[in-house]
């Protein structure tokens, strides 16, 4: 039963299962799924502490985002162990997280969002000859859709659209300026440096 | 249709959370003040990554062009 576990052909496909479960939202993995289709050879008493052993691992160097120094540390850490893994087992943990890391690290930036996210913009631009308001002819008025929702939605599913608040804004020539062209270049030279 | 009366912005770096101990994430957070035709203002706000506001930057940057030709 132990060399079951020992094997690491199997082990590619639980990280899979883990990951799903733990980042991506993935709510029917099962305990039982993950053993009955991966290691049915072993009993449920003895798939469950592996397995947590497994899940612990991979939320650890989630958690901590590990680059491949720290992440070869700390799978050596992990074969030198008492009940730790083989040399083996680390090695498609490291080719696991290696193709891995981009998507988690998305997934959990995902859920680290609580906010409203912005789910689509349209706009028109339209060049008004006459307003009610405004007595001034001719005046050119930039119209936005802002569709703001919680964060994770998919757009355009219909169940959820009513819960985006559908924005629009009518932003007048004179009002783009002072504010928003100004802020632009100014916030986008801020995200540059930080992101470079 | 509401009137665009303020925009304010922020940009952020969410270190750390409790399902990511080395979280590393910058995004911008924008707040949007709208008047509605009898003047009452009501604030939106919402989060971009910094993808998203790339591409938001760019509309804008198309709305300033196109509404100069206008």
């Amino acid at each position: 039963m132990a060399g079951e576990l020992e094997g690491s052909k199997a082990l590619s496909g639980l990280l899979s299962g883990l990951a799903q479960e733990a980042f991506h939202g993935h709510q029917g993995i099962t305990e039982e799924l993950l053993r009955s289709q991966l290691y049915p050879e072993v009993s449920l008493e003895e798939f469950r502490p592996f397995l947590a052993k497994m899940r612990g691992i991979l939320k650890s160097i989630a958690s901590a985002d590990m680059d491949f120094n720290q992440l070869e540390a700390f799978l050596t850490a992990q074969t030198k162990k008492q009940g730790g893994i083989t040399s083996d087992q680390a090695a498609v943990i490291s080719k696991f997280w290696k193709s891995h890391k981009t998507k988690i690290r998305e997934s959990l930036m995902n859920q680290s969002r609580w906010d409203s996210g912005l789910r689509g913009l349209s706009w028109r631009v339209d060049g008004k000859s006459q307003s009610r308001h405004s007595p001034q002819i001719h005046t050119p008025v930039a119209i936005m859709e802002l569709e703001i929702g919680k964060s994770g939605q998919r757009a355009g599913s219909r169940e959820r659209e009513s819960q985006a608040d559908s924005l629009l804004s009518a932003v007048p020539h004179g009002g783009l300026d002072p504010m928003t062209l100004r802020s632009g270049p100014e916030l986008k030279s801020r995200v540059r440096g930080l992101t470079d | 249709m509401k009137m665009l009366v303020d925009f304010q912005w922020k940009l952020g770096m969410a270190v750390s959370s409790d399902s990511c101990r080395s979280l590393k994430y910058p995004y911008v957070a924008v707040l949007l003040k709208v008047a509605d035709h009898s003047g009452q203002v009501k604030n939106k706000s919402f989060e971009m990554t910094i993808p998203q506001f790339q591409n938001f930057y760019r509309q804008f940057k198309e709305i300033a062009a196109v509404i100069e030709t206008v």
